[in-house]
């Protein structure tokens, strides 16, 4: 079994409550079992009594998950760094029940229709590749807004759309399905001769720089975020009065650890920003990380996003992720993007 | 208890608790049955470890509101189902395990902040929040609860009313139960009471009292006022290595005695300097650790520093280790309870928490000592003295079996052996069976040897309060079902 490769992470999570406080599902739901203790003891369980990977419950618990990965920023400070890979440990035992034909009927659904998507086109011309995922495109302002800002620096590029790069199924538990279409997709890049590829979706981006390291598929491109694109422009822009509450990617805090782009942008921008809630740790994404959360569970998605309305008090939000401003919107906050409030700041 | 699911009974109360909270906030799936399975009491840890099954409950009920737990109360009188808050499952006596199945009655759901007064200097909030959570809030409008215990970021904080917790700035600021104003609590009939809403008067015996530390067995405490305190302009840390730690112990009583008002202390003996301050701070010493801090307006926390470092220097230390290490000690403080730093299986292991006067508990930590090293000459002894008080303070000692016996029925059998004969040597010598984690599963059947014929008043209040003897039967040395 996968999860075998984690024995020391099952070891140190499933007796310590240590940062249950972060877990935004078990917030949510008030379950003992949506803990980072609580999926350990699940995967312990589990590891010692194999036919359990047939258990609903355990099996749809695994699948609540946020995969937000606080535990990793939060953990990590009391580690020097080395702190338990609680995610892993999920992403793991996701592949064991995949493997073991348990997992839910939805599940399968969702991984055969994105697997389905993974083609993509090209448009323009340019050395510079900006990549649309699924969310990116469900908000059209963000790649308007990206235009905005490419013109305004100068920059000519390509623009790709289309769907999975292997995200989606490496969270749903199919990494070999992953590691195929990331190869499909590093081969399409790879043959379009270009230096930088720019994604808006922080999955997109901890997609090509973490696991496709990981698979060992190599992209001949420099991978940015857009903000750290944007950053590099170095734009001017006019000053602004109002006060924004920056949110936190799961993905770019927690996966890539502290990505300083977003940072950087607000600060040239001259964003007067004011603190999320009452810490810096918790995830205010409402899912991002899982990524299709809101397909395989509407309502904690729902939850999740509710609860992040009920702690923030911003009047204006911004998120480096197209999936939260897009989620968080639903649940009637208003949140942009980097992309598109550095454009209206031009 | 334990129902069979096909049982229609089951099926019948369970309809009566989803009448109660709502559907979704009933649950009797396996992974949730699991997790409240095992809390930080090392003998679920263990069971689990070896491949068995820990007791389950039959449901797990998050009541969103006070009157949705006396709802609940009141069903389980009806049918005379166990019932057994449930915090952040942290407690380490086994408090919230459900031994005889039933309800677990999960607070988590109850995390409102109610109000933040000002005026006072006052938090209400309900109890299921969690302590770290509750923290964040009062920060945010700028004060503190100074609250700090290690768990803060796993407990609720009914949890620590029940079990009568400590933080670590608990030297100047109190125990949980020196924070607490009022409390609103459901009985175990389903009423729900306050207690009077300021902690002194003579207005009748103290029922506020009465409930902290009655480990869920008296009622469950739905909402509680907590002080605040602003947050001090400094706060200021200073360590010193003695010889050993008896002249240590003068040294920290010293600083007691001088009456002036350290925000913490804490003294580890030499295998616990030589074990834990060695590996957490990388501070290679032989002799006891102590360390100090002070906190306030800048210019009264310098002076007092001065005053207690001038303490420590007549009591003749080894070293000064400046305020440097005492720093790094404050700012590692919880790094000692995360994994790996914190012992783990295959040990065994267990917090022999006691508290004495000053004229006593060196004897006391002696007497556990000896007992365990004598007996058990396999297992590690290590302590410290955390929680100081101008008349005396705490030890926080351990005992560490590298590996416990493979068989379960063994290893709790040798587990028990070390609580009983460690506790009973403890109350000897003048010590009690807790300090802050409270009795729980784990030291119930040492209850009676502590009270005495005192042990009496405490089950009549029980029996009259709870009359069906649902609330968490088989803890804190009262009856099981
Ligand atoms: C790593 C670690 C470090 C720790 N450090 C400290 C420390 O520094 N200081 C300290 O004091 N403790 C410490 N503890 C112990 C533990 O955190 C405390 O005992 C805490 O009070 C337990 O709170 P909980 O919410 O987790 O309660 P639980 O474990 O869920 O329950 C404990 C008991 O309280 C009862 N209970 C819970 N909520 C209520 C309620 N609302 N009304 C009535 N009864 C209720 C339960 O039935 C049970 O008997 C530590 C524990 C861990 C895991
Ligand atoms: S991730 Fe770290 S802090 Fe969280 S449960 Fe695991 S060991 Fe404890």
């Amino acid at each position: 079994m996968h999860i075998n490769q984690f024995t020391e992470v099952i070891s140190a999570c499933r007796f310590c409550f240590m940062c249950r406080h972060l877990s935004a599902v078990g917030q949510a739901g008030c379950r003992e079992a949506d803990t980072p203790r609580g999926r350990a003891l699940i995967a312990d369980s589990i590891r010692m009594h194999p036919e359990k990977i047939a258990d609903a419950d355990f099996v749809d618990t695994i699948y609540r998950s946020d995969l937000a990965g606080s535990n990793r920023f939060h953990c990590d400070g009391y580690h020097d760094g080395k702190g338990y890979d609680e995610v892993g440990l999920q992403l793991a035992l996701r592949r064991d029940i995949v493997e073991a034909g348990t997992q839910p009927e939805n599940v399968k659904k969702i991984a055969d229709e994105f697997e389905k998507t993974a083609d993509w086109k090209v448009e323009g011309a340019g050395d510079v590749l900006y990549f649309t995922d699924r969310y990116s495109q469900s908000t059209p302002e963000i790649a308007q807004s990206f235009a905005k800002l490419a013109e305004k620096g100068a920059v000519k590029y390509r623009t790709i759309s289309g769907g999975c790069i292997g995200k989606v199924l490496r969270v749903l538990g199919y990494a070999d399905r992953s590691k195929a279409v990331a190869k499909k997709f590093a081969a399409f890049i790879n043959g379009l001769g270009a230096k930088t590829l720019v994604v808006s979706n922080p999955a997109a981006y901890d997609t090509l720089v973490n696991d496709y390291k990981e698979y060992g598929i190599e992209l001949k491109v420099k991978v940015m975020h857009s903000s750290e694109f944007i950053a590099n422009l170095k734009l001017a822009y006019k000053p602004i009065k109002e006060s924004v509450g920056y949110i936190e990617s799961d993905f770019l805090k927690n996966y890539v650890k502290n990505y300083p782009y977003p940072a950087e942008l607000l600060k040239q921008i001259g964003a007067k920003c004011e603190p999320i809630g009452t810490n810096i740790e918790e995830s205010y994404t409402a899912g991002e990380a899982a990524v299709v959360l809101p397909l395989l569970n509407p309502t904690l998605t729902g939850q999740l996003a509710g609860q992040v309305a009920k702690s923030v008090d911003n009047e204006l939000l911004l998120t480096a992720s197209p999936y939260t401003r897009r989620t968080l919107s639903d649940a009637n906050l208003k949140v942009l993007t980097l992309e598109e409030f550095a454009a209206q700041s031009l | 208890m334990q129902l069979a699911k096909d049982n229609y009974m089951y099926q019948m109360i369970r309809c009566e608790l989803v009448d109660a909270v709502g559907k979704e906030f009933v649950n009797s799936g396996s992974a949730d049955g699991l997790g409240h399975s095992v809390d930080y009491y090392w003998i679920p840890e263990m069971w689990h470890d070896r491949g068995l099954e820990p007791q389950k409950p039959d449901f797990v009920v998050h009541p969103g509101s006070t009157e949705e737990v006396a709802k609940v109360m009141k069903i389980a009188n009806q049918y005379k189902i166990p019932v057994t808050p449930w915090g952040g499952g942290s407690g380490s006596q086994g408090g919230a395990l459900p031994i005889y199945g039933g309800i677990i009655l999960d607070m988590k759901r109850m995390n409102k902040v109610v109000e933040i007064d000002t005026r006072t200097l006052s938090v209400t909030c309900e109890t299921g929040i969690n302590a770290q959570h509750l923290e964040w809030a009062v920060e945010k409008a700028g004060y503190s609860t100074m609250h700090f215990p290690a768990s803060i970021a796993c407990a609720t904080i009914g949890g620590f009313l029940a079990h009568r917790g400590t933080g670590v700035l608990s030297t100047k600021y109190g125990k949980i139960e020196d924070m607490v104003m009022s409390l609103e609590v459901v009985t175990p009939t389903g009423e729900i009471i306050n207690t009077l809403p300021v902690p002194r008067h003579a207005s009748g015996p103290d029922l506020t009292m009465l409930f902290l530390g009655s480990e869920g067995t008296l009622g469950v405490m739905t909402k509680v006022t907590l002080k605040i305190h602003p947050v001090p302009e400094a706060r200021k840390f200073h360590a010193f290595l003695f010889p050993d730690m008896h002249s240590a112990m003068t040294a920290g009583a010293g600083l007691m005695h001088s009456r002036l008002q350290p925000c913490a202390i804490r003294l580890y003996d030499g295998p616990e300097t030589a074990k834990l301050i060695k590996r957490v701070l990388g501070i290679d010493r032989e002799g006891a650790y102590l360390v100090f801090g002070f906190d306030g307006p800048e210019k009264i926390v310098d002076l007092q520093m001065e005053r207690a470092c001038e303490i420590c220097r007549n009591a003749n230390p080894k070293e000064d280790l400046g305020t440097k290490s005492g720093e790094a000690w404050w700012n590692n403080r919880y790094k000692f309870f995360y994994p790996p730093y914190m012992f783990h299986m295959p040990q065994a292991f267990g917090t022999l928490d006691t508290v004495a006067t000053f004229g006593k508990i060196e004897n006391v930590y002696w007497a556990m000592k000896n007992t365990v090293e004598t007996n058990f000459p396999e297992a590690t002894f290590i302590g410290h003295f955390s929680h100081w008080y101008d008349w005396g303070c705490m030890l926080y000692a351990r005992f560490i079996f590298e590996k416990a016996p493979e068989d379960p029925a063994e290893a709790a059998a040798l587990y028990n052996r070390v609580w009983d004969m460690a506790i009973r040597a403890a109350i000897k010598e003048g010590g009690v069976i807790n300090e802050h984690h409270g009795v729980g599963l784990k030291l119930g059947r040492l209850m009676k040897e502590l009270y005495g014929p005192a042990m009496h008043v405490l089950e009549d209040i029980k029996k009259q309060l709870d009359p069906n003897n649902i609330m968490n039967p088989g803890k804190m040395g009262f009856k099981g079902v």
